[in-house]
């Protein structure tokens, strides 16, 4: 932001100007995001379960459609890479969620 | 030399006053918190459901594998209890639970109606950004049209939603009991979709909120199409909560 602009700038009332990016991106993200589910769908019925090694198949496969949905549809890949810290960041700490309760979970079925 | 100096001090400067430093507004900012929020919320329950499911056996596989589009006989549950495939002491296998279609009574159809839901939500969200593009460009009659498709794909999915919970609780599943496994089966589902479909039902009041105002040119009056984005943000956060409900509760 220029140093003239700043006695306009009033955090309660300020929005950026943007401009559109074209709709190609759209598209392409809509064929990335449907192959992934189709590609879900066939693992399902084709591939054995190789010991949970589907199951994060599936996982791996969720998180890379959430990628895009992020990064693509909610415009997160063309925002200050400060704001998308502080939203991704502390999301992370729900991993150790995921540990601690699967851990405990597995608890219950053993004792 | 001046235009050096006013670099360095914009460049030290972000956190100083005077400029927005994430560069976004005050309306988005929030609206990424409260989505972040959410995001804890639905962890929980999915992290939840995780430990739950982690509590009980794996379904076992099937001796006799059930192909797709195979005759669905009325007994079909009675005869997976007695083969032992749905029973309180292990989790169901969700192909054997979801395998109803809308209109094709009697055809064993695993996962297709799912599949067919998340596609109508990933369309939702794609004429959702086109509405947003559209605003950027300040088109007033394609917002319109994209934020009245976007409306229709959320109603789709609300009401396949109503379609899958009546197949559900006619075969008996309750938030107590249910035919397929352990309780903990149904009362999760019930609970994690009920959650996620009450979002899709609040997004879509909202998006017609926005498709009022669009229409009646508040947004052009205003300058800018922000609120659309906005409300965009929230509707694909429910499309990407559905990608994990999808995979942790019909694939794995």
């Amino acid at each position: 932001m220029h140093s003239d602009n700043k006695s306009e700038y009033i955090p309660e009332t300020y929005i950026p100007h943007v401009e559109s990016n074209g709709t190609k991106e759209i598209w392409r993200t809509l064929i990335i995001l449907s192959i992934l589910t189709v590609v879900d769908i066939v693992l399902y019925f084709t591939m054995p379960p190789w010991g949970g090694f589907r199951n994060f198949t599936f996982i791996a496969l969720g998180i890379v459609k959430a990628y895009y949905i992020v990064a693509s549809f909610m415009h997160m890949k063309h925002e200050k890479i400060d704001l998308a810290a502080c939203i991704i960041v502390p999301f992370l700490l729900v991993l150790g969620l995921v540990a601690g309760l699967l851990y405990e979970g597995n608890f219950w079925l053993t004792s | 030399m001046s235009t050096d100096t006013s670099a360095t001090v914009t460049e030290t400067k972000t956190w100083s006053g005077g400029r927005s430093p994430f560069n976004v507004s005050y309306g988005k900012l929030m609206m990424w918190i409260f989505l972040l929020s959410d995001a804890f919320t639905f962890s929980s329950l999915l992290i939840g459901y995780g430990a739950v499911r982690f509590s009980y056996p794996a379904p076992e596989a099937l001796v006799e594998k059930i192909a797709p589009m195979s005759h669905l006989s009325d007994d079909f549950i009675e005869q997976m209890q007695e083969i032992g495939a749905f029973s309180e002491k292990h989790w169901p296998s969700p192909e054997l639970v979801f395998n109803h279609f809308p209109f094709l009574h009697g055809v064993h159809l695993p996962l297709m109606f799912v599949s067919l839901m998340t596609f109508i939500l990933i369309f939702s969200s794609v004429t959702m950004v086109l509405a947003v593009e559209a605003g950027h460009r300040m088109d007033k009659k394609k917002v319109g049209i994209y934020m009245f498709y976007t409306i229709l794909g959320g109603l789709a999915f609300l009401g396949c939603q109503a379609w899958e919970w009546t197949q559900f609780i006619t075969e008996g599943a309750t938030l107590e009991h249910n035919p397929f496994g352990p309780a903990h089966f149904a009362a999760l589902f019930f609970m994690v979709t009920g959650f996620h479909g009450f979002h899709v039902f609040s997004g879509v009041v909202f998006n017609i909120m926005i498709y009022v105002n669009a229409r009646r040119g508040m947004y052009e009056k205003r300058g800018h199409y922000e609120m659309v984005e906005k409300v965009g943000l929230y509707w694909h956060f429910v499309d990407l909560v559905w990608v994990f409900v999808f995979t942790f509760f019909y694939l794995i």
